[in-house]
């Protein structure tokens, strides 16, 4: 078991390190660095300002030594003026030259400073990620229950009309990515000219301009009904179909088996078969599932919360992708990889719990 | 001294101004071309409209209510120094605390703020400036023009990367640096300025966004963290690409308190630049107003109860050719493609008619200097012909603009009539963050100019030789010589005369086609009022208020 966990945990960092790599790489190339100069300075600077400002802060240096000033394994760059330091990557992070010591990387525990939103990374990425954990649980919260109730329900009776009628609106939103059901939730309840609020408006059944609100961005203070249906909708329909299939493909399979037969035979009522003695087999198939489930939500977390200005983990991860944040990126492919392999160790580790003839070796 | 100097600043009237009154009466200006003159040279706009025997109009219609929170959607960009800002929504969010020497106002005036009064020697190569009188910093330290004139040194100080403010403040640079001289103190509230060239646009170059007056004490690095300026309110938060927050600042006395400062509270929602976004935001109650609307979305802010409010502007789109460039070094070429596009149905097509159509010189009716030209003839069939000519016939041509709506469909409508001309073309559409890398460099393609109050402003910025935005490559020595010598006309009849072939420099060469000026819109919630949109994209929350 310590070896397993050694093994993923070894695995986790060597994949953290090509990934952090490869991004790094991707955005040093020299144009990357014209954009961020340019972004930085004035989006009108001269070449031979770009230059020098590229020069200036920091990203002149060969592209290795770089990578190994980030990770904290070479010493930061610095700048002298007559013999004293004025400028330098610990210098500028610490803004003292007293504190700052001669490496400020990863091992240091300072993950760099953010371009883009002007602050450290490490403080910006856990207020963002903990916007989106917030966006997840009720993701869940949502999406669990209605999973498992769709499956079960469609699963019990294989072939019948719920089963296609469920199966057939389980395979409709998986189908429906995110930017499309997420525009479509806009114009059906968040607009006061077409879909269904201006008609509840109309009646007099609701009190604003519309149902619900096609802007998350006040949720980052107060989260209401109202601003945060729609993003938690999205999300949580996409990962929902899924699950309910395998919810189902579990569940038709349990009801196949010989002491579901035997039950029946018995005269045991049918809610009470699928209640007490279907169900809890049937569910260990989805909770695995649920896990593995979570990375691909944050997928569609970046197009929801793009979509709905809510400035969560995605979020951050689009506006520092298109303004070459480069500190920035590089943690979120930190977290990203984190958040990959640790669900799957979960998940793993879950799945020997509940199923007695797997072992790990 | 103090009390003789500000009588005369008072009584004399520019003998230009007197004369563009007399323009005036006579029909050959309009208000606004007359105000922008006549306040540029010294006079409050109150005399301006006094020279031409109208009343100035009330300030305010209904009287201002006080107290209230007033959410707007602006973008909301990482700041730096002032003198190097690039976007208006850099000086927006600080308009609140930070304040300029002069505003440019709506109506094409020049309204004084921290100044009292300026006035213009004749030759227009001398400005005395009248600070105003118990303005004091939010620190307490007295404002003086000991503050003014370090303010101009760090405008003119051309080894900082991106200053633009040492473009605008040109005739006072020298070796790089403020020119020995350049700044006379007078005493606590006078400032004499010597320029080495005539320059009749340098105050309202004063008014342009990054010319905030800064404390001495500012290092260059964070207008945020440490706030010291001379107006009313302070930032509470400011955070890129999320929002930032303006508070009335309680413990400072403001110079001009009980005219302003109505709002206790004003946060600005950045929501990116996709207007379903802010169309979002705005039906779902977050936010007041919007920044600025173009296009379609217009309509649809006054649709959902957003009224539109609309500026006219000199603001336009150069659909320019890069001289250093093959083909477009052959001024044949340049005048061919030029010949093939109908201005008209451009602002039509790409622009939705909100607009007026332009001549390809880059200079606006609404500049004071304006002469006007014989119209411009289109010919398909000539154009196809010269392009032949040049041995292009075969050539493929490539306008290349960013992916904002309404600068790819302009340069759409331009591309699709070249086309129908016979001609080969190609769009390319790129993306912001690829787009303005290179935005000097691009053979053929589209750049967005805001306005500038003068004519000369933009040709000195954009089209004289050697100049950092001359994203045209143009260089002609009769053109600079030109230039130069409008520069140091205070008199715009007989500036217009050098302009008149300025304008017709710019035709002959083919510089550029610039197919319209730009109208700009806001769309604000009705219960908002001084908000509307302004010609320069100035945001001054300090004189909006809420019923």
């Amino acid at each position: 078991m310590l070896l397993f966990l050694a093994r993923r945990i070894g695995l986790m960092l060597i994949t953290a390190l090509c990934l952090t790599f490869i991004v790094f790489a991707l955005t040093n190339m020299p144009a990357k660095l014209t954009t961020l100069a340019k972004t930085q300075a004035g989006g009108r600077l001269t070449d031979a300002e770009v230059q020098s400002w590229i020069v200036e802060n920091g990203y002149g240096g060969p592209l290795l030594t770089r990578y190994g000033e980030w990770l904290g394994v070479l010493p930061g760059w610095v700048r002298e003026e007559n013999g004293e330091v004025v400028r330098g990557r610990c210098v500028d992070l610490y803004d003292d030259v007293e504190a700052a010591g001669d490496r400020c990387g990863l091992l240091q525990g300072e993950w760099g400073y953010s371009t883009r939103f002007q602050g450290e990374v490490d403080s910006l990425l856990g207020a963002r990620l903990g916007a989106t954990g917030v966006l997840m649980l009720w993701v869940l919260i949502v999406m669990v229950p209605m999973a498992l109730i769709v499956g079960v329900l469609a699963g019990m009776r294989e072939g019948s009309r719920t089963d296609r009628a469920l199966s057939t609106f389980a395979i409709a939103s998986t189908a429906t990515p995110e930017y499309v059901s997420g525009v479509l939730f806009i114009a059906l309840l968040a607009s006061s000219t077409v879909g269904i609020s201006p008609l509840l408006a109309e009646w007099g059944w609701i009190e604003g301009r519309v149902l619900f609100q096609g802007n998350a961005r006040s949720a980052m203070d107060d989260i209401t009904l109202s601003n945060f249906t729609l993003p938690v909708l999205t999300v949580a329909l996409y990962g929902m179909g899924y699950v309910a299939r395998i919810t189902r493909a579990s569940m038709t399979e349990v009801m196949t088996q010989q002491y579901i037969r035997t039950a029946r035979l018995k005269g045991v009522s049918f809610p009470k078969i699928v209640l007490q003695h279907a169900l809890r087999n049937a569910l260990i198939a989805p909770f695995t599932v649920i896990m593995l489930q979570i990375p691909w939500l944050l997928n569609g977390v970046v197009i929801t919360e793009v979509l709905f200005s809510y400035p969560g983990f995605g979020w951050t991860l689009y506006e520092a992708a298109i303004n070459n944040d480069i500190e920035l990126l590089l943690a979120s492919s930190v977290v990203a990889v984190v958040v990959v392999l640790v669900t799957q160790l979960i998940s793993d580790i879950g799945y020997v719990y509940l199923n007695p003839r797997i072992r790990i070796s | 001294m103090k009390d003789t100097l500000h009588t005369d600043a008072q009584q004399r009237v520019h003998p230009a101004a007197a004369m563009y009154a007399r323009e005036h009466t006579e029909g050959k200006l309009s208000r606004r071309e007359f105000l922008t003159r006549a306040t540029a040279l010294g006079l409050t706009a109150t005399a301006a409209y006094g020279l031409i025997g109208a009343a100035a109009p009330a300030a305010k219609a209904q009287e201002a209510v006080m107290g209230g929170t007033l959410r707007m959607q602006m973008i909301i960009k990482a700041q730096r120094d002032p003198r190097t800002w690039d976007w208006s929504e850099h000086a927006n969010a600080c308009r609140g605390w930070l304040e300029y020497l002069v505003d440019y106002q709506r109506d094409g005036t020049l309204k004084p703020v921290l100044m009292e009064s300026w006035e213009a020697s004749d030759d227009a190569t001398s400005y005395t400036l009248h600070l105003r009188q118990g303005v004091t910093w939010n620190n307490g330290d007295p404002f003086t023009a000991a503050d003014v004139a370090h303010n101009i040194a760090r405008w003119c100080d051309t080894t900082v990367e991106g200053n633009s403010m040492a473009t605008r403040m040109g005739a006072l640079v020298e070796d790089g640096q403020l020119r020995e001289g350049g700044v006379e103190i007078v005493d606590d509230h006078t400032i004499v300025l010597n320029l080495n060239t005539p320059d009749i646009a340098l105050i309202v170059s004063m008014a342009d966004y990054p010319s905030v007056i800064l404390h001495p004490s500012f290092d260059g690095d964070d207008v945020i963290a440490e706030p010291i300026g001379t107006g009313p309110y302070l930032p509470v938060s400011y955070e890129p690409g999320i929002g930032a927050v303006v508070e009335r600042n309680a413990d400072h006395t403001w110079w001009n308190e009980g005219n302003g400062a109505y709002l206790d509270r004003i946060e600005f929602v950045d929501l990116g630049t996709d207007p379903a976004a802010w169309i979002a935001a705005a039906e779902a109650g977050e936010i007041d107003l919007n920044y600025q609307a173009q296009g379609d979305i217009i309509d649809i802010f006054e649709a959902v109860g957003f009224p539109r409010s609309e500026a006219v502007t000199a603001a336009t789109i150069a659909v320019r050719f890069n001289q250093d460039s093959e083909p477009y070094n052959n001024k044949d070429v340049r005048k061919a493609l030029q010949m093939a596009v109908s201005n008209a149905i451009v602002l039509e097509l790409g622009y939705n008619d909100l607009g007026t159509v332009a001549e390809n010189h880059h200079v606006c009716p609404i500049h004071p200097e304006y002469a006007e030209l014989p119209a411009l003839t289109v010919d398909g069939a000539a154009a196809a012909a010269a392009i032949a000519e040049a041995g292009l016939a075969d050539f493929e041509f490539e306008l290349i603009s960013v992916d904002e709506p309404w600068q790819s469909e302009t340069c759409d409508a331009v591309a699709a009539q070249i086309r129908d001309a016979g001609i080969n073309i190609k769009r390319t559409i790129l993306p912001g963050a690829t787009f303005w890398n290179d935005w000097t460099k691009y053979p053929f393609s589209a750049t967005e100019w805001n306005m500038r109050p003068l004519g000369v402003q933009i040709m000195n910025l954009a089209y004289k030789s050697g100049v950092p935005w001359n994203e045209a490559a143009f260089s002609n020595e009769e053109f600079d010589t030109l230039l130069d010598q409008a520069n140091g006309i205070v008199d715009a009849d007989a500036r217009r005369e050098v302009m008149q072939r300025l304008e017709e420099i710019m035709q002959e060469e083919g510089v550029l086609i610039q197919p319209y000026w730009r109208s700009l819109f806001r769309n604000a919630a009705e219960n908002v009022h001084g908000a509307e949109m302004h010609p320069t994209f100035v945001v001054d929350y300090v004189h909006y208020w809420k019923s």
